[in-house]
């Protein structure tokens, strides 16, 4: 192997992506395409009584209005779609956003003009729009995706009862939306009884499936291709309306129409992080180790939903705690259903990890301290130790970087200049997934590589690690490998959600290469022009795109020479298993606080990572910043506001809905212990995680802002006036 | 997004007669914000008159006045010599606002003239009665943090949310106006109504004006003069709570002391008392504390924006503090 795994390799997209030669979906050019704009409802509740289209369609450029007297009768799929109905098969009105129309026209301001000339009259009926005003309607939730959402271990009741010390806090946080740079997009091509669709989506399989469902089509007949994607942060994991309206609207057209939502409409249609309530009760000896946890959370649902996206998995398994109970509490609203984003298992451990601050200081133990007194080392879904966590190592590295010994404990005691300085720190952890997955690999007359797999680039580095791994395993240079992703002709490989992409896929690529490099191998010992004719396969290692005689360097030749003389391509799949699971690590987060302002910036942030085996420092770190950053909006400024009367979203755009800046996000020292795990060796001993990094940034900042000034915030975000 | 004419008028002249003549027109200066309204339906115009090519675009000074070209850049006002020299408020607030992209493009004519940033408004399908009078405001009992806690009242509490237009209410600054009935100038505190009854009518300016120039006059007290602005993320960000203050002393003894707030009022907010209350008397905190507490007597806060009555005060005892050397 030549080593090009764990390096920091650029990524190979880069230049496409930086020279706009990269096409993304809606840059895909049909021709004849017409182009859609939805008609969203303007109530949440009710019924749409009368549509009138006229002056629509009097419009110019307007080929068609259609509304749910139209739309095809489509047969509702199951998860990856989310929603518990389609919109337009029907009159209801679920929530307000909801498309009731859907124009097609020559171009986009046309059909956009045309939106807002069609009249749609309504039966409205009031909203619930407020969580606080049906918190006593709160129930628990069935089983959500084989999951229940009441889960006990032990007795947490007694045992808090019990307890020596106790901690009993309220924790919230908001509606937040996930607000990818490229909006959602979705253009429908039929041939036939065919469809492409060119769409934004981090599953191309999973879109293919919900249509070809949706539409009682063979998933054959189904071609969904998304080679790039402008982030998705899970907004684009499930499959939304838009799509299944898109390829109806097409349908009836009987021509490709395009879809790009507005920024306004991204607000209602592709599903949110749920605001949320949660009491938190820590039970623990005087001593700090943890006797009980009852953690108790109320989530936003609505009237026909009741998935939980943000399930309290940290509470389950990062502490060695053995009373534990948990129960997914939700409410029904009128809005739109949520989704998960952006590391969905943030919002409860933002609750977990304020309330071990807060335990720590009742006890008078150091919070890094309490975390290693607390620390678990049974694999829940084994029930056997874990093979490799390595997250002691991490809150060593982390503080140690951070000059964590030289804190001052009590609040308000770190000053500098007119500032408060608060050090504050929280454990790191998310789920991974595994999605069973096949690739195929093709070695050319050339001697180059070629990848296909049906996963895709989110962003996050795909393309680049998974030509890593193939050209470590070919022992090739990296330029002599292509990988193509993102289109359901590859074989069907992982979506792109729930931190699954590595570990799913990167043992079928490995095997797959493997198998091409023995496949190559065994072509040339058993050619007689070849140097190697007659060396034992096993004795032949391939380098530099060469293959070589152990111990007789001299017999050699290339893939290239072996494929040429062979005269025909080698094509190979490769699958194999891996298990889903957890990464860890532990951030520490420093902040200046001007009270009397309310002014409060992280300035500083130390993270230190335990991924399993890192496959690329470079895109292993981009995660981490961005995760980081991702945490800070949570923490200070992410919050999607409803109008208490309407159910509306008033901020749906990036003017009244603050994320992060550059100028809010502090420097980053990305630390990582880096040791491949035994258990996902599949996949090289990496694990999933694109979602850990973040997790813990939300309550480290509030553990660091009580510890600069002595106020304990619990609900995000932290804005100014909090601070006063 | 309806569709619309477009016609780039030569002089301040012939783009004034082009309005007079065109129903629904408008005129288009960077478009920055025109354009996102006319996008999100809270605005519609059948034509749009471009102004950039009218000669109005210079930044001169004379020994009486600072005069800005009204379509002269955000940017080039931010960063010229005299104005950062003299005017240091006035090119602090510009750097404060947006973004670089944003001030290359957008005009200072504009600026004054942007919208609120009131959700409710700019959704159009959202009652409001600045939008559509008659309405309802339902900010009051909704989403209102962004909101004034000064001079709103039951039709409308909208902040208006320039920078710009706060620094130059400090400094008394006048506005060029040309239009059918020709030329006239109107002083900035003048030039923005309060909402009474009438949101929607939100200057003094009559049909078919166009602004010209904004002229600045040279006063010591402007050298000395800082624009704080406090909001909800390090940048990009319009304000939450903002002061323009220019402040001249002679020992501890104020003599002059020009101030102006933003994010508070439902216009670039001037309160001559507040002013009055410290001018002949030593600075002092005790002198600012009381100037502050006058500056939100008559405050009507709202739920979330109750924070701004004291955080405008904060933010005032910071300003002068710091012009006054008081720390
Ligand atoms: C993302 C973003 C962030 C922003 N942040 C801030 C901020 O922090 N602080 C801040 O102060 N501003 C902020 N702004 C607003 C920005 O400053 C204004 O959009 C800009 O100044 C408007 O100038 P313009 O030339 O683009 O005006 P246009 O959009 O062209 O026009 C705006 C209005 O002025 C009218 N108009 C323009 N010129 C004239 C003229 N000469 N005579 C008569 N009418 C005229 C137009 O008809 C229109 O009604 C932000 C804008 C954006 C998009
Ligand atoms: S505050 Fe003014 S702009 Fe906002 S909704 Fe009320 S009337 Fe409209």
């Amino acid at each position: 192997m030549s080593g090009l795994v764990g390096q920091g390799v650029a990524r190979v997209d880069g230049r496409a992506k930086v020279t706009g030669a990269a096409r993304y979906a809606a840059d895909s050019e049909v021709p004849g395409v017409l182009h859609g704009f939805l008609v969203m409802s303007t109530i949440a509740r009710g019924e749409v009584v009368e549509i009138d289209t006229s002056q629509a369609l009097a419009h110019p450029g307007v080929v068609a209005v259609y509304t749910h007297r139209d739309m095809p009768r489509l047969v509702l799929p199951d998860f990856p779609y989310n929603r518990r109905f389609i919109p337009m098969q029907d009159a209801r009105v679920h929530h307000n956003g909801q498309p009731v129309a859907y124009v097609v026209a020559q171009t986009l301001e046309q059909a956009q003009e045309a939106a807002n000339l069609v009249k749609v009259r309504y039966r409205a009926e009031a909203p619930v729009a407020r969580m606080e005003d049906v918190l006593d309607e709160a129930f628990l939730p069935d089983m959500f995706r084989n999951r229940p959402n009441e889960i006990a271990r032990g007795d947490a009741a007694a045992a808090l009862e019990r307890a020596e010390v106790r901690i009993d806090r309220t924790y919230s946080s908001p509606m937040q939306h996930h607000n990818p740079i490229e909006p959602h997009t979705s253009t429908a091509v039929w041939d036939g009884d065919t469809l492409t669709l060119y769409e934004s989506t981090q599953g191309v399989v999973f879109t293919r499936n919900v249509v070809a469902h949706a539409f009682g089509m063979g998933r054959d007949k189904v071609r969904v291709i998304s080679p790039y994607l402008g982030g998705g942060f899970g907004a684009k994991g499930p499959t939304y309306p838009h799509t299944l309206l898109t390829a109806a609207a097409a349908r009836l057209a009987g021509r490709p129409v395009k879809l790009v939502l507005s920024r306004a409409q991204m607000y209602t249609s592709n599903g949110h992080r749920a605001e949320y309530r949660r009491r938190l009760q820590l039970g623990a000896t005087r001593q700090g180790v943890l006797t009980a946890i009852v953690d108790t959370s109320t989530a936003q649902l609505t009237r026909i939903d009741e998935g939980i996206y943000n399930g309290s998995d940290s509470t389950l398994h990062l502490y060695a705690c053995p009373n534990v109970h948990v129960r997914q509490m939700g409410v029904r609203l009128d809005l739109p259903t949520s989704s998960y984003m952006r590391s969905p298992e943030t919002t409860a451990h933002f609750g977990l990890e304020t309330a071990m601050d807060e335990l720590s200081y009742e006890l008078g133990i150091d919070p890094v301290e309490l975390r290693i007194l607390n620390h678990n080392t049974v694999n829940p879904r084994t029930g056997a130790a874990y093979a490799g966590k390595h997250l002691l190592e991490c809150y060593r590295a982390a503080a140690e970087a951070f000059g964590w010994a030289r804190r001052h404990p009590r609040p308000g005691t770190m000053r500098d200049g007119d500032e408060y300085v608060g050090w504050g720190m929280a454990t790191e952890t998310h789920t991974y997934g595994w999605i069973e997955s096949e690739v195929g690999l093709t070695i050319g007359l050339d001697g180059r590589a070629t990848l296909r797999a049906a996963t895709q680039e989110i962003g996050t580095g795909t393309y680049t690690v998974l030509s890593q791994v193939v050209a470590d395993e070919l022992g090739m240079p990296l330029d002599q490998v292509t990988t193509l992703l993102g289109d359901t002709t590859y074989p069907s490989a992982s979506l792109s959600a729930g931190s699954s992409t590595m570990p799913s896929v990167v043992g079928p690529v490995a095997q797959a290469a493997r198998s091409a490099r023995e496949a190559v191998i065994a072509l040339a010992v058993a050619d007689p022009r070849s140097p190697l004719h007659g060396v034992p396969a096993e004795q032949v290692v391939a380098e530099g795109g060469r293959l070589f005689a152990r111990g007789d360097l001299g017999r050699r030749e290339g893939y290239r020479d072996v494929m040429a003389r062979h005269g025909r391509a080698v094509e190979v799949l490769g699958r194999g298993p891996n298990t889903p699971g957890h990464s860890f690590g532990a951030v520490f987060v420093e902040v200046r606080i001007q009270p009397r302002l309310g002014r409060l910036r992280v300035s500083r942030v130390v993270t230190a990572h335990d991924p399993g085996r890192v496959l690329n420092r470079r895109t292993a770190r981009g995660q981490v910043i961005g995760g980081v950053t991702w945490g800070i909006g949570f923490a200070l400024m992410e919050h999607t506001l409803v109008d208490p009367d309407t159910a509306r979203v008033v901020n749906p755009n990036l003017s009244g809905y603050l994320v992060p800046v550059c100028a809010d996000a502090p420097p980053v020292e990305a630390l990582f212990v880096d040791r491949p795990d035994p258990e996902s060796e599949i996949a090289l001993g990496a694990r999933g995680f694109g979602e850990t990094p973040g997790t813990g940034v939300p309550a480290a900042i509030g553990n660091a802002i009580y510890h600069a000034i002595g106020r304990r915030l619990r609900d995000v975000p932290f804005t100014r006036d909090k601070l006063l | 997004m309806r569709a619309f004419g477009y016609t780039v008028a030569g002089s301040p002249a012939e783009a004034v007669r082009i309005a007079a003549r065109t129903p629904d027109s408008t005129f288009v200066a960077g478009g920055t914000d025109l354009l996102n309204l006319m996008r999100d339906g809270a605005e519609a115009h059948d034509h749009l008159i471009d102004v950039n090519r009218l000669g109005i675009g210079e930044v001169a000074l004379d020994r009486r006045r600072l005069r800005l070209g009204a379509t002269a850049r955000m940017r080039r006002v931010a960063e010229h010599p005299a104005v950062r020299r003299e005017f240091p408020v006035l090119s602090e607030a510009l750097l404060a606002s947006a973004s670089p992209q944003v001030r290359n493009m957008a005009s200072i004519g504009g600026n004054l003239l942007q919208r609120t940033r009131c959700g409710y408004f700019r959704d159009s399908a959202s009652p409001c009665n600045k939008r559509v009078p008659g309405s309802g405001c339902p900010a009051i009992t909704g989403h209102n943090r962004g909101h004034a806690i000064l001079g709103g009242g039951d039709h409308c509490i909208a902040t208006h949310p320039s920078d710009l237009a706060v620094a130059l209410t400090a400094l008394d600054a006048t506005v060029g106006l040309l239009g059918p009935g020709g030329e006239r100038a109107v002083p900035i505190a003048d030039f923005y109504l309060l909402p009474g009854s009438t949101p929607e009518q939100e200057t003094a300016m009559r049909p078919g004006e166009l602004i010209t120039w904004v002229d600045v006059p040279r006063t010591s007290v402007a050298g000395h003069s800082r624009y704080l602005k406090l909001r909800d993320r390090a940048t990009f960000e319009f304000a939450v709570v903002s002061v323009a203050a220019a402040l001249r002393t002679r020992g501890r003894v104020v003599q002059d002391v020009r101030l102006a707030f933003g994010g508070v009022g439902t216009r670039p907010w001037r309160d001559l008392r507040v002013e009055a209350a410290l001018r002949g008397r030593p600075l002092t905190g005790q002198a600012i504390a009381e100037a502050g507490r006058l500056l939100v007597a008559d405050a009507k806060p709202y739920e979330g924006n109750r924070f701004k009555v004291e955080l405008v005060q904060r933010a005032l005892v910071s300003i002068l503090s710091d012009l006054g050397g008081l720390r």
